[in-house]
Order: C-alpha cells, then structure tokens, then sequence
C-alpha cells in the first residue's frame, strides 16, 4: 500500500472519532507548544543579554589597575596605548563623586568623569541633545559639561539648558551636550555621571598622575586578542616590569562577559527545552495509550483486513500511520500555538517576537519522532494478532 | 488439477495442559467449477476447516495444496497474499468494516492488491451493480439489510475474482427469504462458473451444492458424490 493511500485511511479514521482524536493530540500539542514557547523565551533573554552588553561599547577592553597597586596607570600610558595599531578609540578616565546644582535649587550627586573626546566612541554613547566634549574643548582643559539623562532628568533639564550653566562643587560649567539614556538601574545605570575634559578634573577635583581607568574600543572584533597582547607587552616595558612579575594592572575583555552570558543562557534555554520535551514525552505515551486501546478495539476489524488480504506489514504500516498522523497535527498545531505564545511573551518581556525556523524543524521532527516511538509497539501488536481469533474475537 | 487438494489434514490445539485435536486425517478435494457442502454439527471442526482451506491458519500435520502450491510451506505473507488474490470469503457476521462505506468496503480487498484508487471504485461500483446493490454504494453496513449487508460482503468476495468463494454459514444470521436470496446467488454464481465451498450445519442449506461433505468429530465421514 502506497503512502498516500496509508494517510488517506488514517484521516478518515482520525474523522470519525474526532473527539477522541483532538484529545490525543493536546498532549502532543501542549508539549510542542511549550518546546516552541520556552526555547522562544529563551532565545529572547540571550538576545537581551546580548543588546545590552553590546549597549556597553563595541569591542570594548578596559585596563584598570591591579588589585592593590592603585594609580599605576597614568595618562601618558594611554597616550602611549593610542599609538598602537588597530585600535579604534582609547580614553583615559578619572572618576570623582561631585554635587552638581542648577541655577535654580536642584541638586544631585553623580559621578563626574573626566574623560576625552574618544570617550563617546569607547562607551558607545550618542548624543540626545547639543554635542560631546570636543578635543579642543579636551586640550584646553575648557569648563564644559554633558549630562547623562537620568542626571539631566534630576536637575530638571531638557534641550533647552544647552548653553546653560550648571555647578560642579561650586564651579560653573557650560552644559554643551545631553546624552541619549542607555538604560539600566541603581549603581549600575551608565546614564547617572556628567562627562567633563579630564584636565578640568585633575585640576580641581582630584591631583596627581594617576588615572582609574583607560578604555579601549578595538577596531576589529577578530583583533581582540593582539590588542590585548599589545597592549599587555606595551604596558609590561612602561612600567619596568621584569619577565617574572605580575601585571600591575588588568585588561577586562568585554567579549568574555558577553561569552559567559551567552553561554549561562543557552544553558537556560536548553534547560527550558527539556522541561517542555517532558511534556512532549507525556504527550508521546497518551498517543501510545490511545493506539493500544484502538489495537484492542478494532481487533475483529484487523481480522477482516487480513482475510481480505492485508500482510502484517500493511496492518503495522495502517496503525503507525494513524499514530505519525496524530502526532503529526498535533505537532504543527503545538508549533502554531508555540508561536502565538511565544509572540505574547515576547511583547510582555519587551523583547518582540522572535521567530526561529530551526525550533520549529525541531519540534517537528521530535513530534514525528514521538508518533514513530509510541506508534510502533501498538502497531506491532496489530500486526501481530492471529487472523483466526482476530475474526472471533467480539 | 484439482483446485483444492486436503491430503490427511490434522489440527491440533495446544491449550497448555491439554491438547484438543479439532480435525485429524481429513481428505477432500475440490474441483474446479464445483459446488460443495461441508456440513456438520457445531463442533464437529468446520470452522477449523475453514479456516485452514482459508489460508488463515496452518495445519500440524498433512499436505493442503491450493491451486497447485503447497500451502502448508508459506509464510505469512506469502498466505496473505493467497488470501488476496485466490480466495474471497463470505462470513456468518457478513464482517464488513463498521463505519466504512458499502463501495469501500468492497473496495478494501483490492487496496491490498494495489490497484489504483480509480479503478478500485469502478470495479467495487461494479460489483455492487451486479448484486442489485447499485443504489446504496454510499451506504454504511449499520444503514443497511441484513441481506443488503451479506450481499455487500458477497460483492467483496467477488470483486478478486477469486478461484474460490469460501463461505461460512452465509445464511446463518438472515431471516428466511433473505437467506433464500442470498443462497439463490450462490446459485447463480456457480452457473457462472465459480467454484464455491459452503460451509454450514443445516442440511437445508446444504442441499443446494452438488456434493455434501459429512463432518463429524474433526473427521470426513461421507465425501460425498457429485450429482
């Protein structure tokens, strides 16, 4: 028998028992559902982890000081930095914790980061309103300041303070530019500093050589590595280093944090999926329950088969049909509700809908799957059954 | 040739601590073209029998050849496929599938001869024709007679073309002149040339094949002579 006479049979089967038939597939269909769902959810997350660490800076490294040995990195390493090959932006920064006032009553304490004009580049900030430090303004130590927006939003400034004069501990700075919010919260929001020439730091706010930090946007992903070794080698010979001592300072890799993310949320999302394939798995044994009872019930009808004709294989072939056929709707309607699902989710979570073709070839093939495994047994069963009780049997 | 040959067939039933012996040392032979009875008492092994000629069961000892091959020799599909293209059987219960068309239903034998969709509704339309059944091909077995329903089975047995119509008690579940038209049919069928084994305990029934085969006890105790 032909396939297409075999999915024939099994439909005609499947529609006259239409209630029994749509209760064996829920099980399948719930579990698809969530397979296709909670992968969804947990694509989504990598995603966001993925945005928002981006959102950070592109190819982003950051040399701070060793642990316990403080201002072993000065200004003149990274103008040193900025003369290697390949690299994008480097900018100095030294930090410091300032009231800034309005003309008018409000105040607010932020971080006030003395910085260069690459800083925009290395940190991945845009410009809401005005413009950034320029490296004019930079050079000749200019008081000029941009806010970043949860600041701006405390002193109660929008597009129209740019010109203005805010205070910084009692000094007038020219507010020159507004910063477009990154997003983020409490010790951690990006947008809660003021950027200001790093000379204008050093020269009123905190003295010496020293700076906290120096980032460093790389000019190529593939480059990561030998700007690191460069940089590292570089820094090794400034500061006197012999060949058996440690680094007196450290380079984060952005990339590694992005890597460890990544891979925490696939594991969540592989997590996630096996839960849901439980479902599935459940839904498989109530296809495989269903198909016994059916084998039991239509025994004498399986007798006829075989007085008429039929080969053990064309009564296996007829019952694993009929089991692939129901896992089989079930499955793309499990995909079909996987989606909406997951659209839903999406639009609550805030991360849009994410459609992913290979889940649902995943789906589907692990609802076949499911059809073909629960399916086989009952169907041998049939196969099996002795023509002469089958005819007898009542 | 004969088209049946039962050289010293026995059946035993293995039912674990007994064994029950259903037929022992039976011959017969079946020409082509004729019409036998076998008739017997409930228990006597006609159902055995049948099942054995059938092909829907092996004996455990003796030679059944059916159309020249030696059956006992098969495997299971190699009977199922004597089964499809030698042998259609007429039931007491009729048998048809519940739910399933009358045209279907007909139909269904063909299907595991694997012959076209097409040419399998025209033959089973056909068939039904024949049988007076032209007007209910859309029919379900629960819609109809139960002499409409045997006939329905009689065009299924038919629709092969089978060297041999096998059937068992075919009037056993009809009432009087349902179960007269339908042996009427049989006649028929044997005027056209079947060869037709009819196996029944009312001697009545019996009566309308040439040659009445006595079983009594799982043996042959009167072959019987064609008349």
């Amino acid at each position: 028998m032909s396939a297409v006479e075999l999915v024939r049979l099994a439909l005609s089967r499947l529609r006259r028992g239409r209630v029994r038939a749509a209760l064996t597939m829920l099980g399948v269909i719930i579990g698809v559902a969530s397979v296709v769902g909670l992968v969804s959810v947990g694509r989504g997350t990598t995603a966001r982890i993925t945005q928002q660490l981006s959102s950070l800076g592109t190819n982003l490294l950051t040399i701070n000081p060793a642990r316990g040995s403080a201002n072993t990195l000065t200004l003149d390493d990274a103008a040193a930095i900025a003369g290697l090959s390949g690299l994008a932006a480097v900018a100095p920064e030294i930090q410091t914790q300032r009231t800034v006032a309005t003309s008018t009553t409000n105040t607010t304490t932020t971080s006030v980061v003395g910085t260069s004009a690459d800083y925009a580049t290395v940190r991945a900030f845009e410009v809401w309103q005005g413009t950034f430090l320029t490296p004019f303004a930079v050079d000749q130590g200019l008081r000029q300041v941009v806010l970043g927006a949860t600041v701006a939003t405390a002193l109660g400034l929008g597009a129209d303070a740019i010109g203005g004069q805010v205070n910084i501990s009692g000094l007038p700075f020219q507010v020159i530019g507004i910063l477009q919010p990154k997003g983020g919260a409490g010790s951690n929001d990006p947008d809660n500093q003021v950027l200001v020439p790093l000379g204008v730091v050093r020269k009123y706010y905190v003295g010496g050589t020293g700076v906290q930090s120096i980032g460093i946007s790389v000019a190529n992903a593939t480059g990561m590595q030998a700007a690191r070794d460069s940089i590292s080698e570089l820094l090794r010979v400034r500061h006197g280093l012999a060949a058996g001592a440690t680094d007196d300072f450290s380079i984060f890799d952005q990339t590694q944090l992005l890597q460890a993310a990544s891979s925490i949320s696939g594991t969540l999302t592989l997590l996630l999926g096996g839960i849901a394939s439980i479902a599935l798995i459940v839904g498989g044994i109530g296809i495989m329950n269903i198909m016994l009872v059916s084998v039991r019930e239509r025994t004498r009808e399986i007798g006829i088969r075989k007085a008429l004709g039929a080969r053990g294989r064309d009564i296996l072939s007829q019952f694993l049909i009929e089991a692939l056929t129901l896992s089989l709707i079930g499955g793309l309607i499990g995909v079909l509700a996987g989606i909406v699902v997951s659209a839903i989710i999406g639009r609550i979570a805030g991360w849009g809908f994410i459609f992913d073709p290979a889940t649902i070839a995943v789906a589907t093939v692990f609802s076949l799957a499911v059809g073909i495994v629960f399916g086989v047994w009952p169907a041998r069963q049939a196969a099996r059954l002795d023509p002469v009780n089958a005819l007898r049997y009542e | 040739m004969s088209l049946l040959r039962l050289d010293q067939i026995g059946r035993t039933y293995d039912m674990g601590h007994v064994q029950v012996e259903a037929l022992h040392g039976v011959s017969m032979t079946v020409e082509r073209g004729e019409m036998v009875a076998i008739l017997g008492p409930s228990g006597s092994g006609k159902t055995t029998m049948m099942s054995i000629i059938g092909c829907l069961d092996r004996p455990t000892s003796g030679r059944y050849e059916l159309d020249g091959t030696d059956v006992g020799s098969l495997n299971d599909a190699a009977l199922a496929r004597i089964r499809s293209r030698t042998i259609g059987f007429v039931f007491q219960s009729y048998n048809l599938l519940p739910g399933t068309s009358a045209m279907d239903n007909v139909a269904t034998p063909l299907l595991y001869q694997g012959v076209s969709r097409r040419e399998r509704q025209a033959r089973a339309a056909a068939a039904l024709e024949q049988l007076g059944l032209g007007h209910r091909l859309r029919h379900e077995p629960s819609e109809l007679s139960g002499g409409e329903q045997q006939r329905v089975a009689l065009a299924r047995a038919l629709v092969t073309k089978p060297a041999l119509v096998l059937a068992d008690e075919p009037t056993g579940n009809l009432a009087l002149h349902q179960g007269q038209e339908v042996l009427a049919l049989f006649q028929d069928l044997h005027a056209a040339g079947h060869t037709i084994l009819l196996i029944t305990h009312n001697p009545e029934v019996a009566a309308i094949a040439q040659r009445q085969v006595h079983l009594l006890d799982g043996a042959v105790v009167d072959a019987g002579i064609a008349a």
